[in-house]
């Protein structure tokens, strides 16, 4: 069983060798085929995670901690694996070469791209040491940067030039933090760290070493007021790197924000932190959100709201961090539902986003009246993921946001409950603005003869039904979430 | 409380479980088979045979039947109950009418398969409110037919209905924060995450957040209902729908917020404060919009007001049972709803028949217009006398009663304007399209006759209490005085101002300007955090910030 952890490292990076050596055809193939599998593993460790009701664990080389590397998938972990293998998988479907002769190509470099990131993402939703997830978050920023400039345009390399260097800022502030770690504890073990922790009160060192790779991580996640680099990278790329840029890259960063926070820093630590990630937070919905309705193109106007949406995981982290242990796993279940149905539908967004820019030649918002007669189905994907954003039900969107106000109102927090909703609101202005303007009909009559790409819009559509049926899951925490919680290695000599 | 409200008044040989679901899988089956292209031609055929299981369901299920569709987690229940009933069985009848008009109505219209697809989702979101008995599937239900309403508004696709259908998209948004909200706080009285709606309610007047759960509750529902201030996008939105578009806004929609409040508000125990403040809400909305109505020139923006108007008194009634407590007083404001929901999906199509005459038959429809303008005023006699009486049972003489007798007098003044705007709106060389004659007729008809056959069963008192010497002479002196005012409005022809429609709209410009303004401090702001030396500096900054407080 926990042969597929290692598995679901590995086999993407088999991927690369059909791309390499064989022509881009069968490369292309060969690269689906393995995300495809790759989906299908990180399904498999959710199963065998789901099953057996505790974390799977592997020791690389069969040593354990600290001489060797450990890998482990708790059900927070598995969650995060399988989301983020699906939407690689359904992205890479929707990058195909199209049989339309109007379709634009994706280059092979797209898809060794693609596969490097499945691989670095398994690694930073496995590992079990501050140092591997470091080369994990390396790893994921080489391969995000050149998803950004790959047609190579002087926009595309702008923003890509920002985003590297800003993530690179960031990873500095992050191996400091895992120096100042190392230098108190001895060790960047996981489950050895919390045990240190349990026996003697931190210092302020720990304090610090925290700060530093938290703030690296939300710069590399783009949290408010880290978020010079999203919305032209995001916006710059080509359709298919914004899904999964949007939907899965920044992920992995919040990820391990909750590790740290959550499930690595002492309580009375993580409850002194939390109003500050929740005041980015809150900024982050609140203004990214009111400078979304500002934006005149579509593809903008999706990247801020990806801004915006990441700030509802800020507010998660007080509620999280309650006293009470009933709400504070409703709220930590109503984070990581955001996290994940917020991949789905923003993935199925920035892909009808992209099918409605090939009608129509452009993605300025005023000159896509008429888009729902012309690319309905593209519509119907971007609207019906949009749904998820503003929280109508059913949807995980919807699901979630109860699950943060309930925590909220049961535990006193009014300001949180007030900027969930206005959240809402403005998610219901920035997601209807297009879907009003596509149910128009354009002044002067006329209409792009081109007609969306059927199958392609398919797949953004089942994505977007990807995040409505997370709404089907129950309202109250989710036990599977908690499997393996805390950290600790299983049936290892002490 | 006996016959209509309790017991089946008919056998059924179907299982009345299938039945309440029927009724709101029928019209989206409809919805979903336009999808099919092969189905596509048949749809707007058949809208009007969509609404006919909940019909049958309104007459025949029993009072109190409930159905767990889908166990937990989901626990989608639909239940039937005496204010559901009524309200679902007057739907179902405007549904249909309005539904054979509109097949005619929009014969030519090459977007008339869109406008099917709107029609039939709003119908069943319509069914859903009126028979959904958990708290998120209402949620569900009142968003489906919350903004399955806005392709209705906006099918012209003209400036105005744009205009009109971005306001009301804006607030039914601003809405749904207002009653999630308050809906989180309700399921937080019960040990349940989505309980029933009744379970919520009891535990209410007990809830540590009980003043802001009315609160919320209140601004959701008369948002739906236009009850002032949150009226503005009722005149813009009815005006510019397609005529049977605005009868079924006007009727079904707006009642939505109506159930909303009786589902949601405890029937039988006293808020006190709460009630007094609907009731006095309700009031002014029943004269204000009576006021602005009188000034309007078009026959579909006077009946939008009236609209407003009248669901001013049923927030009073509601109010009223509120700030008494009375127990049984809420099928009584769904009965003043009913008859409300007829007569005015009536008024529309007869105004839109009117409108497509030329002026010879025009003067005829105006007449029909005129008896339906008398009942809605309360003329005795006539059904709308029957709900004016059973409303009285609620509100007893007083100031609120004394308040919203004098009420019925704008309602008769500003239904005389109503007629008169709908006799000169005929045009000379048109003929209306063919078939929309019957189904308006027919509507008008049941809207007069359904009162009768309800009033008994609801209010449990004899049809001959109402016709007492004592009833009789309460209800004609408004009307006579409403008539009497018109008569001298139009004798000395005195000029009345026209409000332009959203009224109170026009003098928010301030606020629009406050939102420019929040808006072009937010990208300025966005810009400047962007920029390179701002973030790094927030970088470092926020490091520090952290490490400082996690100590």
């Amino acid at each position: 069983m926990s042969a597929l952890l290692v598995l679901a490292l590995t086999v993407p990076l088999l991927g690369l060798v059909p791309l390499l050596l064989a022509g881009p055809r069968v490369g292309e193939r060969a690269a689906l085929a393995v995300l495809a599998i790759g989906a299908g593993l990180c399904v498999a460790v959710g199963v065998a995670v789901a099953l057996s009701g505790r974390a799977l664990q592997y020791f690389v080389a069969g040593l354990a901690p600290p001489l060797g590397i450990g890998l482990r998938a708790d059900g927070f972990s598995a969650a995060m694996m399988g989301m983020s293998a699906l939407v690689l998988a359904l992205t890479a479907f929707y990058a195909m070469r199209a049989p339309g002769a109007g379709a634009p190509r994706m280059p092979p470099a797209f898809f060794m791209l693609l596969l490097a990131l499945a691989s670095a993402l398994n690694l930073a939703f496995l590992a079990q040491d501050l140092f591997t997830l470091y080369v994990a978050l390396e790893l994921l920023t080489f391969a995000a940067v050149p998803l950004v400039c790959l047609d190579g345009k002087p926009g595309q390399l702008r923003a890509a030039m920002t985003y590297l260097m800003f993530a690179l800022f960031g990873s500095v502030l992050y191996l400091l933090g895992v120096v100042l770690v190392y230098g108190q504890f001895g060790t960047l073990d996981f489950a050895r760290l919390s045990a240190a922790l349990a026996l003697a009160p931190p210092g302020w060192s720990f304090g610090a070493a925290l700060a530093l790779m938290s703030a690296g991580l939300m710069a590399k996640a783009a949290l408010f007021p880290l978020h010079l680099w999203l919305p032209p990278a995001h916006a710059g790329a080509p359709p298919a790197a914004s899904a999964v840029l949007s939907a899965v890259v920044i992920k992995a960063p919040l990820f391990l924000l909750v590790r740290l926070w959550a499930d690595l820093a002492p309580v009375p630590m993580a409850q002194a932190a939390a109003p500050v990630l929740a005041i980015c937070g809150a900024g982050a919905i609140l203004v990214c959100g009111v400078v979304a309705l500002a934006q005149v193109r579509l593809k903008l106007l999706i990247a801020y709201s990806t801004a915006a949406q990441i700030g509802y995981l800020g507010l998660m982290f007080p509620l999280a961090a309650g006293a009470d242990a009933y709400w504070s796993a409703l709220a930590w279940t109503g984070g990581t539902l955001h996290l994940v149905s917020h991949a789905f539908s923003k993935a199925a967004m920035f892909m009808a986003a992209g099918l409605i820019a090939e009608v129509f030649g452009h993605d300025r918002l005023a000159g896509l009246k008429g888009a729902a007669r012309v690319a309905p189905l593209s519509i119907a994907a971007f609207g019906i993921g949009g749904l998820s954003l503003l929280g109508l039900p059913p949807s995980g969107g919807f699901t979630a946001k109860v699950m943060l106000l309930t925590s909220a109102l049961q535990q006193g927090a009014w300001w949180i409950g007030v900027v969930v909703l206005a959240g809402g609101l403005l998610a219901g202005g920035y997601v209807l603005r297009l879907l009003v303007l596509a149910l128009q009909r354009p002044e002067d009559g006329t209409l792009p003869a081109a007609r969306e790409c059927g199958w392609r819009a398919g797949i953004a559509l089942a994505l977007a039904f990807g995040a409505v049926a997370l709404g089907f899951l129950p309202l109250a925490p989710l036990g599977f979430l908690s499997i393996g919680r805390p950290i600790a290695w299983e049936g290892l000599a002490p | 409380m006996s016959g209509f409200l309790t017991t089946p008044p008919l056998p059924i040989s179907v299982a009345p479980e299938a039945l309440l679901l029927l009724a709101i899988a029928a019209p989206l089956a409809l919805a979903l088979a336009m999808l099919a292209p092969g189905l596509r031609r048949l749809v707007p055929r058949l809208l009007i045979l969509a609404p006919l299981p909940a019909l049958v369901a309104a007459v025949a299920v029993p009072r109190g039947m409930s159905v767990l569709v889908a166990p937990y987690p989901f626990r989608f229940t639909l239940a039937l109950d005496g204010s559901g009933a009524l309200l679902l069985g007057g739907a179902a009848l405007l549904w249909m009418a309005a539904g054979a008009y509109a097949c005619a109505y929009m014969r030519k219209d090459p977007a008339r398969g869109a406008f099917a697809t709107w029609w039939a989702l709003t119908m069943a979101g319509s069914f859903a409110v009126f028979l959904v008995a958990d708290v998120a599937s209402f949620y569900l239900a009142y968003a489906l037919v919350s903004f399955s309403a806005f392709g209705l508004v906006t099918h012209d696709d003209t400036p105005e209905a744009r205009r009109a259908g971005n306001l009301y998209l804006a607030l039914t948004v601003l809405g749904e924060a207002f009653l999630i909200a308050a809906f989180v706080m309700l399921a937080s009285g019960t040990s349940e995450a989505n309980p029933l709606i009744r379970d919520a309610v009891a535990a209410l007047p007990t809830s540590p957040f009980r003043s802001a759960i009315v609160l919320l509750l209140l601004a959701g529902f008369t948002l739906k209902m236009g009850l002032f201030p949150l009226h503005v996008w009722m005149p813009l939105a009815h005006a510019v729908a397609p005529v049977p578009g605005s009868a079924a806004l006007s009727g079904v929609v707006v009642k939505a917020g109506v159930i909303g409040l009786l589902r949601f508000l405890p029937d039988g125990v006293a808020l006190p404060g709460w009630g007094e403040a609907l009731t006095a809400v309700g009031i002014f909305t029943a004269f204000y919009g009576v006021a602005l109505g009188v000034t309007q020139t078009h026959p579909k923006r006077a009946l939008a007001y009236s609209t407003v108007s009248q669901m001013g008194v049923v927030g009073a009634v509601i109010g009223a049972a509120l700030a008494s407590g009375l127990p049984g007083a809420f099928p009584i404001a769904a009965f003043y709803a009913v008859n409300h929901m007829l007569l005015k999906g009536a008024m529309f199509l007869v105004a839109g028949l009117a409108m497509a005459s030329a002026p010879a038959r025009a003067r005829q429809a105006a007449l029909i217009a005129g008896v339906l303008g008398l009942s809605l005023a309360g003329l005795p006699f006539t059904g709308g006398a029957l709900a004016k009486y059973a409303i009285k049972i609620v509100v007893p003489d007083g100031i609120a009663g004394f308040l919203l007798t004098l009420s019925a007098v704008g309602s008769a003044l500003l239904m005389a304007r109503y007629a008169v705007l709908v006799t000169a709106s005929g045009k000379e060389r048109q003929t209306p399209p063919g078939g929309i004659l019957l189904p308006a007729l027919a509507l008008a008809a049941l809207a007069l006759a359904v009162p009768f056959a309800l009033f008994a069963p609801v209010t449990g008192l004899p049809l001959a209490a109402a016709f007492s010497g004592d009833a009789l002479a309460k209800g004609v002196w408004p009307v006579a005085l409403g008539l009497a005012l018109a008569g001298l409005l139009a004798w000395r022809r005195w000029p009345l101002p026209e409000v332009p429609a959203g009224d109170i709209l026009h003098a928010m410009g301030p606020l629009a300007a406050l939102w420019r303004h929040t808006l072009d401090l937010a990208v300025a702001a966005d810009a400047r955090l962007r920029r390179w030396p701002v973030a790094a500096t927030a970088l470092i900054a926020l490091a520090a910030l952290l490490a400082v407080v996690a100590r």
